[in-house]
């Protein structure tokens, strides 16, 4: 044991501090309110204090910090996604995830391991020779590597999939990580806590005051507080948000599930991806295996997890790597996806007044949260989209301008 | 497993079919809709609705009333009546 934590067992006046404040009561009003205290609602609430000096700030959530997409995502960050605006916008994050540890002074464990998206017919091949020329002309490191490449990272791997998806290639991203999400939203808690930003946890939004096609404040259990922007960063629970607002939109609700197994010896350094066999793996830091699949085939607005989900899950594992037959999951969960048709965020400014979106983030997010709190705040700061998310506007839609990320942005296709 | 009885078929696994979104009849009137509103936009609160349900081993397809919130089925009908069939 710790000399730390035995001094911290004993003495009563040491103690550490609290991550973030948790103050009692609410003020009557605030320059700007954040519905949400997942990853991006944090750091925008973060980045609105350190960019541009905007305190006095309160971040709303129904539930406790991280505990909503944040939580419940495999912790995969990557950027070597197929259009213009996915390529720019998500390098710029994971540019920002690198430098994450010691911006927030506090380690995120960012681990970078190599991430293959396996391809088992030409037509995933084709796309992913499209998507590493796109990745590379804007200065991402993407190439399409061979089944003797994939072998020598991976030598555990069955290249016959069991004789039915036999792998033809990957395509290969050698910045591909994985990081711990709790930290990343603790640690962006803790430094916009610092700054004055006020979070208060269990205080759900019940509705939106609005005035003159503008919002000017939300009604919680807690009492009404006035707004001088409100930001909604709530995935999975939009629409619900959007419409106190009158707002619609794409957005349809899946669920998305995830697993761990126990912990077992370190052999996978790399994050195995296959869209066909619906499939991501990866292995934590403690040894756990974790896995994901694709979505839920129908809308559901619950985080109930499926047998059918472990049992289809496995199949195809055992496919790739058959010796894990013996290996014993431990949890599985399940998180609400806002699935957007064109598989890319919706960001930004809305036809409403002071009131802004970040949405749309479906099985995308995680990867997304420094870059997507740091233009928020600047949208919300300037009144206007910032560069880097212009593309992600709500209007795209009615302008059918939509952006087509759904080769790159999910495996579920 | 989620088993749900459906006419012609009898009780079958929700497995077995693919949903295909909210029943959602083009407007009757479409002047003053903005474009892409009807084509994109849609209500996804949590919520008792319509649903086109195909049962892929036969091609049937069905009208499926489902709330969103609870996965409870209330009834299922073949869609166009027994012409389908």
């Amino acid at each position: 044991m710790s000399i730390r934590l035995l001094k911290y067992a004993f003495i009563e006046d040491w103690a550490e501090p609290r991550f973030f404040n948790t103050p009692d009561e609410l003020r009557e009003s605030y320059d700007v309110v954040i519905i949400g205290a997942g990853g991006h609602g944090l750091a925008t609430a973060y980045y609105l204090a350190r960019d541009h000096g905007i305190t006095n700030v309160a971040v709303l959530d129904q539930s406790y910090i991280g505990g909503g997409n944040t939580g419940r995502n495999t912790t995969i960050i990557r950027s070597n996604y197929l259009t213009v605006e996915g390529v720019k916008f998500y390098d710029k994050s994971v540019e920002l995830f690198k430098s994450l540890s010691e911006e927030l002074d506090l380690n995120i464990f960012y681990s970078e391991r190599g991430h293959f998206t396996l391809a088992h017919s030409d037509a995933t091949l084709r796309t992913a020779r499209w998507r590493a020329e796109v990745n590379k002309h804007y200065g991402v490191d993407s190439e399409v590597v061979g089944p003797d490449d994939i072998l020598k990272v991976c030598p555990q791997i069955q290249i016959d999939c069991g004789g039915n998806h036999e792998i033809l290639g990957a395509l290969y991203h050698a910045p591909g990580a994985v990081a711990r999400h709790d930290a990343v939203a603790w640690g962006y808690a803790r430094r916009a806590s610092e700054a004055g930003v006020e979070i208060h946890q269990h205080t759900k939004v019940t509705g939106i005051n609005m005035e003159g096609g503008k919002a000017v404040s939300v009604t919680t259990p807690r009492g009404t507080i006035q707004a001088g922007a409100v930001i909604s960063a709530v995935a999975g629970f939009t629409p619900t948000v959007l419409s106190m607002v009158g707002l619609t939109s794409p957005i349809e609700i899946f669920p998305l599930q995830a697993c761990v197994t126990e912990p077992i010896k370190p052999w996978l350094d790399t994050i195995i991806v296959s869209g066909s066999l619906h499939l991501y793996v990866s292995q934590s830091s403690r040894g756990e295996m974790v896995m994901g699949a694709s979505l839920d085939p129908m809308e559901l607005h619950s985080r109930r997890s499926t047998f059918e989900f472990v049992s289809n899950l496995s199949d195809q594992l055992l496919d790739m790597f058959p010796f894990l037959a013996q290996v014993n999951v431990n949890r599985q969960w399940a998180g609400m996806a806002d699935m957007t048709p064109d598989f890319a965020p919706i960001m930004g400014t809305t036809p409403v007044g002071n009131f802004y979106v970040d949405a749309g983030w479906g099985t995308w997010g995680f990867k997304a949260t420094p870059i997507s709190g740091k233009t928020m705040a600047a949208t919300v700061a300037n009144g206007r989209d910032h560069e880097l998310i212009t593309g992600f506007n709500l209007s795209r839609f009615g302008d059918y301008k939509l952006v087509g990320e759904k080769g790159a942005a999910a495996i579920g296709h | 497993m989620k088993y749900i009885d459906f006419p012609c078929l009898g009780r079958r696994p929700s497995t077995e079919f693919v949903v295909a979104g909210v029943l959602d009849p083009e407007p009757a009137e479409l002047e003053g809709v903005t474009p892409g509103e009807w084509v994109f936009n849609r209500d996804s609160v949590p919520m008792r609705r319509t649903e086109w349900w195909c049962h892929t081993p036969t091609q049937l397809w069905f009208l499926v009333e489902r709330d969103t919130a609870s996965d409870e089925v209330f009834g299922v009908s073949l869609a166009g009546g027994t012409d389908n069939g």
